[in-house]
């Protein structure tokens, strides 16, 4: 977003981003937890047990803050999507051929190949990104239904509920999985400099140069542009 | 010059906002009233008695035969719920008949209570009330319990799973598990999975063809009627207005398709009902429900954030408008 060469770092995430994030990672993390209170697995699997759990297995007690958290995700998507809209923001959209660019990076990170110029997200984090984004989706249009659903008179089919409820639970499952392989990706060296991106909102300007060369070189263009 | 001109912004901001009200606003469309009669049961507790003489009451002997081939059998050895040592089996004790069990769907519950200075020694069918809004089945994670059009709520036994929510959930804690039984047999008995679930179905079977459920039709008193919804209702207020009692069921749990009516204040039965059930043995206190009055739907509380869904998208695309604006104005 913005060089700043007196710290020699580049600006990655602005604080409304950063913050978005963390609601997104915090309220999903809530959901999670609530959400698999929503079967009766705490008090059989003895996590009630442990000191300071005892509410999980009180089912009022997790449902309400299982909506509590949507309501909170909610918010923040959809602050994110309206975002991308206005700003024209679509960096971390998911690209044609970013499966084998994902592959070229993950081998380049493993010693097997050179890596490609990438842009400011890796092509992976752009698949991580539709992968994650997805299923948030996903698990939130089945959400909204369910909710209703829980509503006095509103009665939907049978059949209807139940698909709507394993693919609630499946989207489920499939954020999870996405996370851990989200958190996965900083196991590799050549990632972790990304990591204060998310904190700070800054990464350094040489690993900015060499491994996002492409979105430095049109950092540099615009900040030319602006000086003169 | 800004690409994106003051009045675009708006104009698709609005467009975003509407699509979002729409959306939601959409689901409750799905939503039809369809022709199907939807029944309740009126049940007279000034006419119930127990089929005094009798060893078991007409309506629970009815629903025993007419539901034997409902009833689970277990396959031994039983694995206890682990890390738990125990679990649920009935299996030796089918012949209870003074409590909802896996094997005994329906039963009549004795009550003494003092009321205006008499005695009143009450008879009480106890089974599954049928719920408007049922948390048992609303809130089953695996969604295999229902409520049909009819209003009856109805486990599917053949994929529940057994995990008791259903009955933790329940005001009145109807539904009762039997281990060694049900689909988590095919998957991870040991570590998953409880059995499966039993209660009332209000013989839905029987409903779909026009008949009544067999304790209706079985009981001599007529203590039990069975009819369209809303005529119950009157006739339970027209019942509690001729011996000037009281109704129970109607606004229960967000209400009911059962209604009880009684001589006596349900706040009195209920409390007999609990010191009764205290003096029983631990293990034999499950099956025996109680007639709190005025209890809540335990989906009351997370039902009150549907605001929350409401304004969440709207303050979303809101939010990302002003700091839009603003970082446009900032670059200019």
């Amino acid at each position: 977003m913005k060089i700043l060469h007196d710290e020699n770092k580049v600006l990655r995430q602005c604080l409304a981003n950063r913050i978005i994030h963390w609601s997104v990672a915090v309220s999903t993390f809530i959901l999670l937890f609530t959400g698999f209170g929503q079967m009766p697995l705490y008090k059989r699997y003895k996590i009630a047990d442990i000191p300071g759990l005892g509410w999980s297995a009180d089912f009022s007690i997790t449902l309400y803050w299982h909506y509590i958290a949507a309501v909170i995700l909610i918010f923040a998507v959809t602050y994110h999507i309206f975002k991308a809209i206005f700003m024209k923001e679509f960096s971390i959209f998911p690209r044609r051929g970013d499966f084998k660019q994902s592959a070229l990076i993950i081998g380049a990170m493993c010693g097997l190949c050179e890596e490609p110029p990438s842009d400011k997200y890796l092509a992976e984090q752009r698949l991580a990104y539709a992968f994650i984004g997805g299923n948030l989706l996903l698990v939130i249009f089945t959400g909204m239904i369910k909710v209703l659903k829980n509503l006095p008179s509103v009665d939907f089919s049978e059949t209807f509920l139940a698909v709507v409820t394993n693919l609630h639970n499946l989207a489920a499952v499939l954020i999870l999985f996405g996370i851990v392989a989200h958190l996965f990706a900083f196991v590799f060296k050549q990632n972790r400099a990304l990591l204060p991106a998310m904190f700070s909102g800054k990464v350094d300007i040489d690993y900015c140069r060499h491994r996002h060369s492409i979105w430095y070189s049109q950092l540099e263009r615009k900040c030319r542009k602006e000086t003169v | 010059m800004n690409e994106i001109s003051r009045r675009t912004f708006f104009k698709r901001t609005l467009a975003s906002i509407a699509a979002s009200t729409l959306v939601l606003a959409s689901g409750n469309k799905t939503v039809e009233a369809g022709d199907t009669v939807q029944y309740g049961t009126f049940i007279d507790l000034t006419r119930c008695d127990g089929c005094a003489g009798k060893d078991v009451p007409a309506c629970v002997n009815a629903c025993r035969e007419k539901n034997q081939h409902n009833f689970p059998q277990p396959q031994e050895p039983i694995q206890p719920y682990w890390p738990q040592t125990k679990f649920e089996d009935w299996s030796r004790k089918k012949h209870l008949t003074d409590k909802l069990t896996p094997y005994n769907w329906t039963y009549v519950q004795p009550v003494e209570v003092k009321h205006n200075g008499k005695t009143f020694k009450l008879n009480i069918p106890r089974r599954c009330m049928h719920c408007d809004n049922p948390p048992c089945a609303n809130l089953c994670p695996f969604g295999v319990h229902n409520k049909t059009k009819e209003g009856a709520v109805v486990i599917d036994r053949n994929y529940c799973m057994g995990g008791a929510k259903c009955r933790d959930v329940c005001p009145w804690d109807i539904p009762q598990r039997q281990a060694g039984v049900g689909i988590y047999l095919k998957m991870a008995p040991k570590l998953a999975g409880g059995g499966v679930m039993y209660k009332c179905d209000l013989c839905i079977d029987l409903v779909k063809k026009g008949q009544e459920p067999s304790c209706v039709q079985a009981c001599p008193q007529k203590a039990l009627i069975f009819g369209e919804k809303e005529e119950m209702r009157k006739l339970a207020h027209r019942r509690a207005k001729e011996i000037s009692g009281y109704i129970y069921g109607e606004k229960e749990n967000g209400g009911t398709s059962t209604f009880y009516v009684s001589p006596v204040p349900f706040d009195k039965i209920h409390k007999s009902i609990m010191a009764k059930k205290k003096q029983a043995p631990k293990p034999e206190r499950i099956g025996i429900p109680g007639m709190k009055p005025a209890v809540e739907n335990y989906l009351d509380s997370a039902n009150g954030t549907l605001a929350g869904y409401l304004i969440a998208p709207v303050a979303g695309a809101f939010a990302a408008g002003i700091t839009a604006i603003k970082t446009m104005k900032g670059e200019e």
